[in-house]
């Protein structure tokens, strides 16, 4: 668990963060989002004491951060940037094995647990291995940038803006790919992006800083239902709301499964996609009812266009 | 060692070359006929050579520790203040010529070697100094940052990640720095100090081509053998 008690941080006379509290539960995915400028990256860096806070208490699991040996409270925390800081002059498998390296794990083990990531992260070993970050992709480097940080594997993982650099289709694949991951360690990850489609997608939690404040804080459906200002509301997405709000709801939730047995020649979607897929699904081919079928295929519902109407409101 | 050949080639030349010197006798003999000694015999070459090289390798290690040192700590937090200092003096320092150098510091110090190591040591400071810059200041933000993030102390970052990816550029300067002290040492002859710029000098003063030219074929092997070492220096996990 991470705790933020009134932390402050002034670069001379200028607040940068302004006495924000904030606790981030174990095992969940908290996101700061907000305009550049905001405060949201200085945050991040003061978990890990890249930045020293100058007022206020930040602990994790109780203990404060300054009672921890700088380097041995970064080699328990991940960190992921955007540009990924990969050391140029070492292999793939040499950048991901360096912390365990500092912590001075045994080879084989170090070895064994690069192999394991590189698994995890989808990246051949045969392929990547002894390859140089030069010539990775983006989204490949990105990759690698995020096995590092996992590499000990620490309690809590601080991402800075991990994606930002990324072509969309590369983003989004690689955010599926962190949920997919964070669903299987269940990491306590602090993710920083301005994005808030991204910050929607991945969120257990939002918190919306501005100014070096917190002006909301909620679930992802909190932010979205109940936004505090105009402020909010223009992140958001203002009008474009009820889009971003079915692109968080299951198909699954919403279908009538009653429909499971009833033949209606309707284009399909499964159960786990989003809502939003669905109404692009109505409006492209021009129908007012979908097919649902579960993974493998098999009919598990009809989804009507009343049945999102009504359910909206 | 496949890739030292050419080097050891280069050296085995500049070593026959002083050893043998007085075979070429006829050749000289050839050159100046109106002269009575034709091969220069104040001192072996051999003698000379190693002399020259022993000079020049005491201020090549004192300017890469004072160089590649100074350049570090500039670009540490705690020696910022003095970055624009050292690289205007580095840029500067680079314009002068090797010989005012080194007719500067026989007021300071005197006639002898130890004048000629001092004036080489300085002037050999600049390339370094400046390369070693270069090539730390080329140095990612994003990968130093991330660096300390993970969890690496400052002298991690320094010797794990910043030297090792400056270390070309930092090479390069050396190399400039022995290369060019090769030659300017030779000048040293001029203020007491034994090098291979002896015969040079002395051919130049009793008019004798013989000598001029023996020492000039000495010096210059010998800097073709030093650049045609560190041209082979490669490092292996080279950055593009």
């Amino acid at each position: 668990m991470i705790e933020l008690d009134g932390v402050s941080k002034y670069f001379g006379d200028e607040a940068a963060v302004d006495g924000i509290s904030l606790t981030i539960p174990d095992g969940s995915l908290c996101v700061l989002v907000g305009t550049s400028g905001c405060g949201k990256s200085t945050t991040l860096r003061m978990i890990n004491r890249l930045i020293e806070h100058n007022a206020g208490e930040i602990r994790i699991d109780g203990h404060q951060i300054r009672s921890f040996n700088e380097e041995a409270l970064r080699r328990r925390i991940g960190y992921a940037i955007q540009n990924t800081g990969l050391f140029p002059h070492w292999t793939v498998s040499r950048n991901i094995g360096v912390v365990p390296r500092l912590l001075k794990w045994d080879r084989v083990a170090i070895e064994r647990r690069v192999e394991m990531l590189m698994e995890l992260l989808d990246l051949d070993i045969d392929e990547f291995a002894d390859k140089y970050p030069h010539q990775l992709s983006g989204g490949q480097a990105q990759r690698v940038g995020v096995a590092r940080a996992l590499a000990a594997d620490p309690e809590i993982l601080l991402m800075d803006e991990p994606f930002g650099a990324l072509d969309p289709i590369t983003r989004s694949s690689l955010q599926a790919e962190l949920l997919r991951i964070q669903s299987r360690i269940r990491k306590t990850i602090v993710f920083v992006t301005h994005d808030m489609d991204e910050a929607l997608r991945l969120a257990d939690y939002i918190v919306v800083m501005r100014a070096g404040r917190i002006i909301q804080q909620g679930t992802p459906a909190d932010i979205l239902e109940n936004p505090v200002d105009e402020f909010v509301e223009t992140l958001v997405g203002g009008r474009d709301r009820g889009l971003k709000r079915a692109a968080l709801t299951r198909v699954g939730d919403m279908m009538d499964p009653a429909g499971a047995d009833a033949c209606v020649a309707a284009p399909v979607v499964t159960s786990d996609d989003s809502m939003r897929l669905a109404v692009s699904l109505m409006l492209w081919h021009g129908v007012s009812e979908l097919a649902v079928v579960d993974k493998s295929g098999q009919r598990v519902g009809t989804l009507p266009l009343s049945r999102l109407v009504n359910e909206a409101e | 060692m496949r890739r030292f050949l050419p080097p050891l080639v280069w050296l085995t030349l500049l070593l026959s070359a002083a050893w043998l010197m007085p075979i070429l006798q006829p050749v000289f003999r050839a050159l100046t006929p109106d002269r009575s000694t034709v091969i220069y015999q104040r001192d072996t070459f051999f003698s000379l050579l190693s002399e020259h090289v022993a000079i020049v390798t005491v201020s090549a290690v004192a300017a890469i520790i004072i160089g590649v040192g100074s350049a570090i700590l500039v670009t540490r937090r705690s020696g910022e203040e003095f970055l624009p200092l050292v690289s205007q003096l580095a840029s500067i320092g680079q314009t002068f010529p090797p010989v005012a150098v080194l007719a500067l510091s026989v007021p300071a110090l005197g006639y002898g070697a130890e004048a000629v190591v001092v004036a080489l040591v300085l002037y050999g400071l600049l390339p370094i100094v400046r390369n070693t810059l270069a090539g730390l200041q080329s140095v990612d933000r994003g990968v130093k940052e991330s660096a300390r993030g993970i969890g690496l102390s400052p002298w991690q970052v320094l010797f794990q990640v910043e030297l090792p990816i400056a270390a070309p550029a930092i090479l390069g300067g050396i190399r400039t720095s022995v290369t060019i002290n090769i030659a300017t040492a030779a000048i040293g002859s001029t203020i007491g100090a034994n090098t291979l710029g002896d015969p040079i000098i002395s051919g130049i003063v009793n008019n004798n081509i013989a000598f001029t030219v023996q020492g000039a074929v000495l010096i210059g092997l010998l800097a073709v053998t030093v650049d045609s070492a560190f041209s082979r220096l490669k490092y292996r996990r080279r950055v593009r």
